[in-house]
C-alpha cells in the first residue's frame, strides 16, 4: 500500500485499524467465553449475557463487512469459489450463532431441498454475507429462523427468513438501489444489503451474475432475504 | 445422518490423535478444553511451526488444528506445504487452518496445498464440532482415494475417484480434482486436457484454470497456455499460483522481462514463498536486474534456513547478484563481507556436498577478483579444480553450464571446455542444453561430438514407439557406442533390453542392461529422469 506524500489515505487507515480491531475483538470474545465457563450456571442465561453475545457477533460482522468493502474498493477482495455442500455451509453458519440464538430463545432450522445439494461459491465471502443477514434477522425474529436452499436454473438460491415484522416498505420498493449502491446511507441494513449485492455479483457463470432479493411474508411471515448464485 | 441436531456429538474423538498449534497459550488451553469436551483424550500442543514438523516426524496425527499466523517463525501455510511435500502427514490426516482472517490466509495458500478447512477466530464449541464432524465424514468417504495417494499409486487414485463420484455425487467435484491429478501423474495428457477443458467450459474454476495452463505449457502450446492463464487472472487477480504459471509461460516464450514483472506481482501478494523468491532471483539475474535478483535471493535464503526448500542455489545466486551489481567497478568491502558470510554459511551447511563446495569456491573467487584479491581468488580456483576432478556425481546440465562459464571467466578455458564436452556427452540429446553450450563455445569438436548418436537415438525412439523393439535396440546400441555416457541413450537401451527380455530375461541381457545403467549411475537426483533410472535399476538389479 503506498503512502501519498501529503499524508495517509484515510481508507488505508481504516483498513489497518479495522484489522487490529478484529483481532482485539476476537481476543475479547474468547476471553469472555472462558470467563463464562467459570461462572455458576445461574448467572449464565441472563439477559445481559444475551446482549453481550449478540453485540459481539454484530461488531464482528460489521468489521468483516467494512474490511470487505475496503478491499472491494481497491480491487483486492480475493474470490476463490469452489463447490460446497449447502447443508454443511448453512449448519456452519448456524453453529456460529448458537449462543446468541439460545440466549434469545430463537429456534433456527436448516432446510435443504435435496440431499447433498452443491453450490459453487466463495465460502468465506458468502459466509460473511450470511452471518450479517442472520444477525440482522435475529434482531427482528420472535422465535423462529429458517435458512433454506434449493436449486434454481442451474444455480442455487439461499434464503433466510424470520417471523419478525419484516423489512420496511420503503426498503422493499428501493431494493435495487441498495444492490447498486446508489442509496446506502440508510444505516447498517442498507449497507449490509449493498455488500451482499456486491458479493453476489462477483459470482458469475457464463455471463450470468448472482443477485439478491428481499421480501416480506415468506414461510415464517416475516422478512425474507434471498441470494441467487448462478 | 443429514439432519443431526446442532451440538450433538456424532463422531467418536476418543481414539483420535490431535495436535494443536498456536503461539498463544490461552488459546491453546481453551481449545484443548473444547477438544476434551468432545471426548478427545490424546491432545498434543505446540507453539511454533518448527515444532509441528518435528512432532509429525515422530507421531502420526489424525487431526491437526494449526494457527496461521505464528509470529516470527513459519506461517501455517508454509508448515502445511512442508508436511505434505515431506510426507510427514498422511493424506488421511485432517488439517484445519485456524486464522484471524481467513481470506488473507487463503490468498497466500498454494492451490495444490490447501488445508482441509479454515476456521476463523473466534469460534465456538458448536462451530468446532460441526466442522470436525463434517471433515471426519468426508475423509472417511474419501479413504480409498487417500490411501492410494499415500501409496503414490495414481492408477488406484483414478479408479477410486471414478467409483466414489458415482456413489455419492456430493464428492463428485472433489473426485474430479483427484482424477485430474492422477491423469497428470500417469501422463495421460489428452484425457487430462479434455477433463480440464470440460470443467472450464462450464465454470471458471481456479484450480482447473491453473492445471490447464500448466498442462498446455508442458505440451508446448504456449499461446493457448498464456490465454488460459491470462483469462484466469482476470477473474481471480488475487491468486499467486496463476501468476507463477503465467511467468513460466512468458519465460518459455522468450519474454523474460515481462515474466519478471508478473512474478513480482505474485511476490507482492504472497512474499513468504521460498520457491517463488528463488524463481524471481533466477529471472532477475538472467535479466541483469541485479538489485532485484539479490533482494529475491536474500529473501529465499533467509526464509529457507529452516525449510525443506532450502537450496544452495539461493546462496550462490545472492553472491553472484551482489558481485554483478558492482558492474565494471570494484567490489565494496562491505559487499565482499556480505558475500563471504553468505558463502561461509553455505559451505558450512553443505559441508558433505562436494558439488556445492566447488560452486561456492568458484563463486567466491569471482567476487575476490573484483574486490582486488587475485591471490586468494587463484587459490580458491585451484582448490575447486582439484575437487572437480574427484567428483562422484554429475552436475545437472544447468549447473554444468554455469560452472563452465565461471571457469572461463576465471581464466580456466581448458577446464571449461572439458566440462562442456562432458556435458555434451551426458546431456547432448537435449536441444536446450546444446543451445546453452553453443553460447559458450563455437568449437566444432565439442558441438558436433554427439550429433550422430543423437540421430540414432531419435530413430530408435521412433522404432520403439511403433513397437519394433528389436530394431530400436539395435539403434540404441549403436548410439551408445558413440556416446556411452549419454543418460537418455543409456536408459533407452536398458529399457529396450528389459522389454525384449520379457518376464524372465536371460543373464547376458541383464548383464548388458546393468552395464548401461552403471555408466550413468552418477546422474543427479534432481534429474527428471531419476525416477525412471531407479525403476530400471530395480528391475535389472532387483530392488
Amino acid at each position: 500500500m503506498s503512502t501519498p506524500p501529503e499524508g495517509l489515505e484515510f481508507s488505508t487507515v481504516i483498513a489497518s485499524t479495522v484489522h487490529d480491531m478484529k483481532n482485539s475483538l476476537a481476543l475479547l470474545t474468547q476471553t469472555h467465553s472462558q470467563w463464562l465457563g467459570q461462572l455458576p450456571e445461574a448467572l449464565l442465561h441472563n439477559r445481559e449475557h444475551g446482549i453481550i453475545e449478540y453485540e459481539f457477533a454484530r461488531l464482528n460482522g460489521m468489521l468483516v463487512q467494512l474490511l470487505g468493502l475496503y478491499k472491494l474498493g481497491v480491487n483486492q477482495l480475493p474470490l476463490r469459489p469452489a463447490h460446497h455442500e449447502l447443508e454443511d455451509f448453512i449448519e456452519a453458519q448456524l453453529a456460529r450463532h448458537q449462543e446468541v440464538l439460545q440466549s434469545r430463545h430463537i429456534e433456527a432450522r436448516c432446510d435443504v431441498a435435496e440431499f447433498g445439494l452443491l453450490g459453487f461459491f466463495d465460502q468465506d465471502l458468502l459466509g460473511s454475507v450470511v452471518a450479517n443477514i442472520i444477525t440482522n434477522s435475529i434482531r427482528y425474529a420472535q422465535q423462529h429462523l429458517l435458512v433454506r436452499a434449493w436449486e434454481a436454473a442451474g444455480g442455487v438460491v439461499l434464503s433466510i427468513c424470520d417471523d419478525g415484522v419484516g423489512y420496511p416498505e420503503a426498503m422493499l420498493v428501493k431494493q435495487s438501489d441498495y444492490a447498486l449502491g446508489i442509496n446506502h446511507s440508510t444505516g447498517s441494513t442498507g449497507l449490509g444489503l449493498y455488500f451482499a449485492g456486491r458479493i453476489a455479483a462477483l459470482h458469475e457463470r457464463q455471463g450470468l451474475r448472482g443477485h439478491i432479493e428481499i421480501s416480506n411474508g415468506g414461510p415464517l411471515g416475516g422478512g425474507e432475504f434471498r441470494i441467487y448464485l448462478p | 445422518m443429514a439432519n443431526h441436531p446442532r451440538g450433538r456429538l456424532m463422531q467418536d474423538y476418543s481414539t483420535k490423535r490431535f495436535l494443536l498449534v498456536d503461539d498463544f497459550s490461552d488459546f491453546r488451553s481453551s481449545l484443548k478444553a473444547m477438544l476434551r469436551d468432545l471426548g478427545a483424550r490424546d491432545v498434543d500442543t505446540a507453539d511454533c511451526g518448527e515444532d509441528t514438523l518435528a512432532m509429525c516426524r515422530h507421531k502420526r496425527y489424525d487431526i491437526i488444528l494449526h494457527d496461521y499466523n505464528l509470529g516470527a517463525g513459519k506461517n501455517g501455510q508454509q508448515v502445511l506445504e512442508e508436511l505434505l511435500i515431506g510426507k510427514l502427514i498422511s493424506h488421511q490426516c485432517i488439517f484445519v487452518m485456524v486464522t484471524a482472517e481467513s481470506s488473507q490466509a487463503m490468498v497466500l495458500s498454494a492451490l495444490e496445498h490447501e488445508p482441509d478447512a479454515y476456521l476463523t477466530k473466534p469460534f465456538n464449541r458448536a462451530s468446532l464440532i460441526q466442522r470436525l464432524d463434517k471433515l471426519v465424514e468426508r475423509k472417511d468417504a474419501l479413504k480409498p482415494i487417500l490411501q492410494a495417494l499415500d501409496k503414490s499409486d495414481p492408477a488406484a487414485v483414478l479408479a477410486a475417484s471414478v467409483t466414489l463420484s458415482q456413489q455419492d455425487k456430493r464428492y463428485a467435484p472433489l473426485c474430479q480434482r483427484y482424477r485430474a491429478g492422477a491423469l497428470r501423474e500417469l501422463g495421460r495428457q489428452d484425457e487430462l486436457e479434455a477433463l480440464l477443458s470440460g470443467i472450464l467450459a462450464d465454470r471458471a474454476t481456479p484450480w482447473a484454470c491453473m492445471a490447464l495452463g500448466n498442462l498446455l505449457q508442458a505440451r508446448g502450446q504456449l499461446p493457448r497456455a498464456r490465454e488460459v492463464l491470462e483469462q484466469g487472472l482476470q477473474r481471480f487477480p488475487m491468486m499467486p499460483g496463476l501468476y507463477d504459471g503465467l511467468a513460466a509461460v512468458l519465460l518459455a516464450q522468450g519474454e523474460s522481462s515481462r515474466a519478471q514483472q508478473v512474478l513480482e506481482e505474485a511476490i507482492k501478494l504472497s512474499p513468504l514463498a521460498i520457491r517463488r523468491q528463488m524463481e524471481l532471483g533466477k529471472l532477475a539475474l538472467q535479466n541483469e536486474d541485479f538489485a532485484s535478483a539479490s533482494r529475491a535471493y536474500r529473501q529465499a535464503m533467509e526464509q529457507g534456513r529452516t525449510s525443506l526448500f532450502k537450496s544452495p542455489d539461493n546462496y550462490l545466486g545472492l553472491a553472484q547478484a551482489l558481485t554483478a551489481q558492482a558492474g565494471d567497478g570494484s567490489l565494496d568491502k562491505r559487499v565482499q563481507a556480505d558475500i563471504n558470510q553468505t558463502l561461509g554459511e553455505l559451505q558450512k551447511s553443505y559441508s558433505n556436498d562436494p558439488l556445492v563446495q566447488v560452486r561456492a569456491r568458484l563463486t567466491h573467487a569471482q567476487s575476490l577478483v573484483k574486490s582486488g584479491d587475485p591471490a586468494l581468488a587463484k587459490k580458491l580456483t585451484d582448490e575447486a579444480m582439484s575437487q572437480l576432478g574427484a567428483l562422484d556425481q554429475l552436475f545437472s546440465a544447468a549447473v554444468s553450464l554455469q560452472v563452465a562459464s565461471q571457469l572461463r571467466e576465471l581464466g580456466q578455458a581448458q577446464a571449461s571446455d572439458a566440462l562442456l564436452k562432458n556435458c555434451v556427452e551426458v546431456y547432448g540429446d537435449d536441444p536446450l542444453v546444446m543451445q546453452g553450450i553453443a553460447k559458450q563455445t563455437a568449437d566444432p569438436d565439442i558441438l558436433g561430438a554427439a550429433s550422430e548418436a543423437i540421430d540414432l537415438n531419435r530413430q530408435g525412439v521412433r522404432s520403439y514407439q511403433m513397437g519394433r523393439f528389436a530394431d530400436a535396440l539395435a539403434l540404441f546400441r549403436q548410439a551408445l557406442q558413440h556416446q556411452p555416457k549419454n543418460i537418455s541413450i543409456a536408459l533407452n537401451t536398458a529399457q529396450s533390453l528389459l522389454r525384449l527380455g520379457g518376464d524372465k530375461p536371460d543373464e547376458a541381457l541383464l548383464d548388458e542392461c546393468r552395464r548401461c545403467l552403471q555408466a550413468v549411475r552418477m546422474l543427479p537426483p534432481s534429474d527428471p529422469r531419476h525416477a525412471r533410472y531407479q525403476q530400471l535399476h530395480n528391475k535389472a538389479f532387483g530392488p
